[in-house]
């Protein structure tokens, strides 16, 4: 059964749609990523433009993520200092890029940023998740194997503003989260994801947190992000369709539930390798298509 | 005589010649009445592109020839070319293609080129590359070369086409008993809300001898148009709504999944 979306002005198969969100639904749960950077290319793919695929994505991932952040909340997953200062960042990160895509379509080059910005960071933080998880996963197989700190010191712990986050059991500057959460805010506008992908690690690696309170962390600012993202697009750019995102989530809520469990039955390491396999491939493929001379050198968008 | 005179008599010469050449043409030709199955409709959620059937008569001979011109609403067209940069394909230039047709089909008895020459084709602005479309530079890197206009107007014919917007092919005219004719006139699912012309031509041994115009008129309707309405007239309010619907959604689906 074919169904007309009324912001994206095309027709798309229903089954399709359930199925792209329950598909991209199920990874979310299971990696604690929103899952915008394998379904905003899908929808792109799909026919969806641009444009409303970032918008709309966003909007998705809202619901995604209250969904996904619950059961963690219910494990006492979530820390909600650090959340807290994290969308701050993101709030205000998030408004910037949202001005800047604004800014970069009249240019005419948003679709260019897009792809750049996949192949960059899709592809820094997979290679940096794979080596670590196939590190871990060789250490934890020798015996006797001696353990690391849990986080060496450097210059981001002179920074002021410390502050203590008893959750994720650290005393670090206010700077760094804020700082980080404004940076993926941006990337969150322009690429049409939570930017849990960049997120998550940024936490691990860079603020040291412990790998059990990341996820739900990460999930519950993703919240405030996309749904700042939602409502400027909305108001900007007017590209949120949200019948298809409500058909999106509809998919994706149920397969997030089941990510979640299936999350609990990996090990950590074994999910970031996994997670970093699947984010080289998308980088891949971005990467591909804009170093392979496309067929056509001519494109046309209808200015409606 | 005076000048003024001479210019009234002259003047008046060419009127009458003009009329009398309308006439003559009339006369010669006879009726041609076109209309369609459908004069409107909506596109609602469960829209996947539709059919109309144009169907009429004509006072013709045999060999006559009918061609169909569809032309959508006009819309801005923004056409980017890509070349190589550094190793990776960006868009290098934008042009905007001023007021195009967002849809445009030919539909006729036979092929075209057998119907009339280019040149009369042209005069009657049958065919994308004869309607005079206008494009302007948005953006073009310095120095660049001017476009060329041919390869600009075909690219955005095969894009066009690509997107089943401007479709090419020999869409079938049948004319019966050299009087009754009727042609299915496929619209994509994609296609715009707006005024769809028709214009129906009568070609007797490759000329034009009568003309007939009809239209369609496509709307947005239920639930779409009333979705779409919203997100532009209270945008605000529908980014709000879109977040609440969506907080709900996703507290909902977790406490199911709870009890189950």
């Amino acid at each position: 059964m074919y169904i007309y979306l009324p912001i994206a002005e095309i027709s798309m198969h229903i089954g399709i749609i359930i199925g792209l969100g329950g598909g991209v639904g199920f990874l979310s749960g299971l990696f604690g990523v929103g899952g915008g950077f394998l379904m905003t290319p899908l929808l792109i793919f799909f026919g969806v433009p641009p444009a409303v695929a970032v918008a709309t994505e966003a909007n998705q991932i809202v619901a995604s993520s209250v969904s996904g952040v619950l059961a963690h909340m219910r494990r006492g997953n979530v820390d909600f200092k650090m959340g807290g200062i994290l969308l701050v960042g993101g709030v205000i990160g998030s408004s910037l890029g949202v001005m800047l895509f604004a800014f970069l379509r009249e240019l005419g080059q948003i679709d260019l940023v897009i792809k750049l910005s996949y192949v960059v960071f899709l592809g820094i933080v997979g290679f940096l998740m794979l080596l670590e998880s196939i590190r871990t996963i060789a250490r934890t197989r020798k015996p006797g194997a001696r353990r690391t700190k849990l986080h060496q010191h450097n210059w981001m712990h002179g920074l002021p503003f410390k502050m203590r986050f008893r959750r994720s059991k650290l005393y670090i500057s206010a700077l760094l989260p804020l700082g980080i959460g404004a940076f993926v805010g941006v990337l969150a506008a322009i690429m049409g994801v939570g930017g849990g992908f960049i997120m998550v690690p940024a936490m691990i690696y860079l603020l040291g947190m412990p790998t059990s309170i990341v996820v739900g962390t990460s999930l519950f600012q993703i919240i405030f992000v996309t749904a700042n993202v939602t409502f400027l697009q909305s108001v900007q750019t007017q590209t949120v369709d949200f019948m298809l995102a409500g058909m999106l989530l509809f998919g994706a809520v149920i397969g997030a539930q089941f990510g979640t469990r299936a999350g609990a039955l990996l090990r950590g390491e074994q999910l970031r390798g996994l997670l970093a396999l699947m984010v080289l491939l998308v980088c891949a493929k971005l990467g591909y298509d804009l170093a392979v001379r496309p067929d056509e050198l001519f494109a046309v968008e209808l200015l409606k | 005589m005076s000048l003024v005179f001479r210019h009234f008599l002259a003047t008046l010469t060419l009127s009458l010649g003009f009329a009398l050449m309308l006439a003559g043409t009339a006369a010669a030709t006879g009726r041609l009445v076109a209309d369609l199955s459908q004069k409107d409709f909506s596109i609602t959620t469960s829209f996947h592109g539709t059919d109309l059937l144009l169907f009429g008569a004509v006072d013709g001979q045999s060999g006559d020839d009918l061609i169909v011109v569809v032309t959508g609403p006009p819309t801005d067209i923004a056409q980017r070319r890509k070349a190589n940069r550094a190793g990776i394909w960006v868009n290098v230039e934008t042009n905007i293609w001023k007021q195009a047709p967002s849809f445009y089909r030919i539909l006729s008895t036979r092929p075209l080129s057998a119907i009339a020459t280019p040149e009369t084709l042209a005069g009657l602005s049958v065919g994308t590359a004869n309607i005079r479309l206008e494009i302007t530079p948005e953006t073009a890197a310095p120095n660049a070369p001017k476009p060329r206009r041919n390869d600009y107007i075909n690219a955005l014919q095969s894009n066009m086409a690509n997107l089943g917007l401007w479709p090419v092919g020999n869409g079938d005219v049948s004319l019966a008993k050299d009087a009754l004719f009727r042609a299915r006139i496929a619209l994509p699912a994609n296609i715009l809300s707006g005024t769809y012309d028709i214009r129906v031509i009568h070609l007797r041994d490759g000329i034009a001898i009568n003309e007939d115009q009809t239209s369609l008129s496509v709307k947005k309707g239920g639930l779409s148009a009333q979705i779409y309405n919203l997100a532009h007239k209270y945008p605000a309010l529908y980014g709000i709504f879109a977040i609440v619907f969506a907080v709900v959604a996703g507290w909902l689906a977790a406490a199911a999944f709870r009890r189950g």
